[in-house]
């Protein structure tokens, strides 16, 4: 009996310290679920894991999550280390030094080296690639010769030393340059899979080698259903805590929301009406991308040189009101041209440092006082013309409303809308052929320039033909006279936007965003707005 | 027999040739470039890619290569999905559009019949009354609403289905109805139609009175008449089948192929718009001459009109 007790008395004893002992274990573990899989929404198919020829979202998140490059993009596009464990920069800004971990291999067992970062480079650069992300190597030696069959691509400025030294020369200082590094166009190739699978490289996740904390399987080329897999050759496994993600393509917001419901899917994008009803569910999250739309005003036409018709075209639109009540998506009124989140200075947005207020707010009064001295500069009673937009849902609110603020508000103005297909919309821009357009622009990786060099006088793609001298120069300085020096470089660019918008040379209507639900167990997802989206590397589910 | 059958083969191949002839000629009319990221590529980048994808040449001589082409077999490579052949793309996606069109033709025209016979035995009944009515709601209601519909109450509240996705028998079943709903509208109406009046001929009459059960003068005698204009039904049921597969597709997330179409042309994927152009004029043309030759074997005065012209 005595001894009975005593045995309890042990029992629980030993117990306790078992239960203290898991207490003082790491505290990310005690609150991780113990089933470590995700199910993710996607809206499109994975077209292609061949990063040199990649265009899309899908593709560019799947690489990302399942390849290795110099840096990793972590939250607030931070750059994180790669296979990069050492940096050198020349004094100039024109020659980086990586010093690689040798400790990183492909899933086909090879080591991952300084020459798969050569070897892939020169790919995405040859002309018979036909890479249309291969612009971003601009400002890399030779890389224009290359691209424009003039050069062979052995020229390019990227060397291996050894295998774990790998040495990029520029052509002049590309401030941005380490952002570029954690874009999955500048990752390693392995030469022997790329020859090995030849015109199927990349069309499957068996015709395929990876190197990042992921590898890609059940992905046949064309299937709505595929899944990540934890890498256990990744050289930092320990930090990947999810053992799979499943993907599931849901084109139907409606299909993916019920699933969602039902459990199935730990995310799901969000309809307009959907975003409307849920967004004060705590589960409701808004991703904001790096992507503005706005209004492109026609400055070969003797009416949009005028600044007061176009001051006024932009003071009538009560940004707030359009994406609350109309688009309802999760986007934003636009503060500026740059997107809003996408880099800062100091602690500080550039959006807040640039911030315009007349150019973004709705002063309904002061429109019809500008517009009516505009007509009067023109010598004009009234004045029609046409805006321009994409067939899609968001294309034709944003017309409509439009429309009916401009005719209400600006005496005179006579709007007719037209709303076309995206590469109809696109051809005509860069044709000239439109009064008005409403259009959109993205950025690819996290600095403004991203967005400010459209405008410059001598980009093909500026449609509007809008130009401004003192714009031009700062923009020129900041990749200059300025480029080494982070103040005064982010000033130029300040400045630059506070032009464009003091002048109202386009008038920005919102920032494009995306509305989603996540389950609220789901952490640690990097969610950035250029460039790559998501990054899963240190996600997990908590209990 | 033999030579009508050469002489609408012939005409089936021609029909195909201009399909593909006018296709591609309107195609090449679509405004921008099949590349995704034109905005951003410099003109010269863009002329390099053109190049390469051989669209820099003129466009007869782009037509010839593609017929060539189509001829040996090649249907290219998609822009989209980069490095992926079309004939890849289709036949990995066929399938499911197959599977999910053919059952619901089956379902359709198999309880239309029913239906349609009942109502017409028991006229001007509340049977009748009821089908009717069930039939008007089948054929007005689109058929993405009842998808969307039986989605939330029958898989999301009741949980007796999938709600979504493409694995075995039972994610099929919710979609079926949903395309399948709308022949079986049709077909009910048709053969009840059909069925009245030839329940009312002589020779109906006559069986009656030859005493005959009501069953076997329904089935042997009544039915095989009130078909005949089902036959003809056949092949605007494929086209909407094909057409409503898209969206249904869509809403039950299926890997088929209606909806690959649809994104093709809104990114300018010149080689798949040809290659889905080509296989769902080929599947129509197909079922065109299979309805008219079943025709015949229904209703011989169509077949002797057609052995002599």
């Amino acid at each position: 009996m005595k001894f009975n007790r005593l045995a309890k008395l042990g029992l629980v004893a030993a117990f306790s310290a078992i239960a203290l002992a898991a207490c003082g274990s790491k505290s990310t573990n005690s609150s991780m679920a113990s089933k470590q899989v995700l199910n993710w929404n996607e809206t499109a198919e994975l077209p292609t894991m061949d990063l040199s020829t990649a265009t899309d979202t899908v593709s560019f998140d799947m690489l990302n999550n399942s390849m290795e490059g110099i840096y990793r993009l972590g939250k607030d596009s931070k750059i994180e280390p790669g296979l990069a464990t050492k940096t050198q920069v020349s004094n100039n800004g024109e020659k980086y030094v990586f010093t690689l971990r040798k400790n990183d291999k492909w899933s086909n067992g090879d080591k991952v080296t300084a020459k798969d970062f050569v070897y892939s480079w020169r790919r995405t650069v040859d002309p018979k690639t036909a890479s249309q992300y291969a612009y971003l190597f601009s400002g890399i030696k030779n890389a224009d010769a290359i691209m424009n069959g003039k050069k062979g691509v052995s020229t390019l400025g990227i060397k291996a030393d050894g295998n774990y030294k790998l040495t990029v020369t520029l052509e002049k200082k590309i401030p941005y340059f380490k952002l570029l590094m954690g874009f999955p166009v500048f990752f390693p190739q392995n030469q022997s899979a790329v020859e090995k699978y030849g015109s199927k490289y990349g069309t499957a996740s068996k015709y395929m080698v990876y190197n990042g904390p992921f590898t890609l399987t059940k992905w046949t080329g064309s299937n709505l259903s595929w899944t990540l897999k934890k890498n256990n050759n990744y050289w930092d496994k320990k930090d990947v805590k999810l053992s799979a993600i499943n993907y599931k393509v849901n084109k139907s917001n409606t299909t993916a929301y019920n699933l969602y419901q039902s459990g199935k899917l730990d995310e799901t994008n969000l309809g307009a009406e959907q975003a409307k009803q849920l967004s004060n569910s705590k589960d409701y999250v808004v991703r904001k991308n790096a992507s503005t739309f706005y209004l492109q005003y026609n400055q070969t036409k003797k009416e949009f040189q005028n600044k007061k018709i176009r001051q006024a075209l932009s003071m009538v639109i009560n940004r707030k009101q359009f994406v609350n009540k109309v688009l309802g998506n999760g986007s934003t009124a636009a503060k500026g041209y740059v997107s809003d989140g996408l880099a800062k200075h100091n602690g500080k947005d550039f959006t807040d440092s640039a911030y315009v207020k007349s150019a973004v707010t709705y002063n309904a009064s002061e429109a019809k006082k500008l517009w009516a001295e505009g007509l009067k500069e023109l010598g004009v009673k009234d004045l029609s013309f046409t805006i321009l937009s994409d067939d899609t849902d968001a294309g034709n609110n944003t017309t409509q409303f439009l429309q009916s603020q401009i005719e209400e508000n600006l005496k005179g103005a006579k709007v007719s809308v037209e709303n076309v297909p995206f590469k109809t919309r696109l051809s005509r821009s860069t044709n000239g052929n439109f009064d008005v357009v409403v259009t959109g622009w993205g950025a690819d990786f996290a600095d403004p320039i991203s967005f400010l060099d459209l405008f410059t006088s001598s980009n093909p793609e500026n449609n509007g033909k809008w130009k401004n001298t003192q714009y031009d120069k700062l923009i020129e300085a900041s990749k200059t006279t300025d480029a080494s020096n982070t103040t005064k470089r982010w000033n130029d660019m300040v400045q630059a936007e506070k032009i464009l918008m003091k002048d109202q040379g386009i008038a920005p209507i919102y920032q494009q965003s995306l509305a989603t639900l996540v389950k609220p167990k789901v952490k640690g997802v990097i969610y950035n707005s250029a460039g790559v989206n998501y990054n899963f590397k240190n996600a997990y589910i908590s209990k | 027999m033999r030579k009508y059958l050469l002489k609408r083969v012939f005409y089936m191949v021609l029909t195909l040739f201009l399909v593909a002839t006018i296709t591609f000629f309107l195609m090449k009319l679509m405004p921008g470039t099949p590349y995704s990221n034109q905005q951003k590529m410099t003109q010269q980048q863009i002329q390099i890619m053109n190049q390469q994808y051989g669209l820099n040449k003129p466009i007869w001589q782009q037509y010839v290569i593609y017929i060539f082409g189509m001829l040996h077999g090649d249907l290219g490579t998609s822009f989209q999905f980069s490095n992926q052949p079309v004939s890849y793309l289709i036949s990995s996606r066929i399938g499911a559009s197959a599977q999910l069109g053919a059952q619901a033709m089956i379902f359709g025209v198999f309880f239309g019949i029913i239906i349609g016979s009942i109502a017409a035995i028991n006229r001007n009944t509340w049977i009748d009354t009821t089908s009717t009515v069930v039939s008007i709601i089948g054929k007005s209601v689109p058929n993405f609403v009842l998808a969307v519909l039986l989605q939330y109450y029958i898989a999301l509240k009741l949980g007796w289905f999938p709600i979504a996705d493409w694995g075995g028998f039972s994610y099929t079943v919710l979609p079926t109805i949903a395309l399948g709903v709308g022949p079986l509208a049709e077909t009910a109406r048709f053969v009840r139609t059909g069925m009245v009046d030839v329940l009312n001929s002589d020779y109906i009459e006559l069986a009656r009175a030859k005493g005959l059960s009501k069953f076997g003068i329904v089935y042997h005698h009544a039915l095989r008449n009130s078909l005949i204009p089902l036959v003809t039904l056949i092949g605007p049921y494929t086209v909407a089948l094909m057409t409503g597969s898209m969206v249904i597709e869509n809403i039950f997330s299926i890997p088929g192929i209606g909806e690959q179409f649809v994104k093709s042309i809104l990114v300018n994927d010149y080689p798949t718009i040809m290659g889905v152009t080509m296989l769902f004029s080929a599947g129509l043309v197909a079922i065109i001459l299979l309805t008219d030759i079943v025709y015949g074997i229904i209703d011989p005065r169509i077949r002797l009109s057609g052995s002599e012209g």
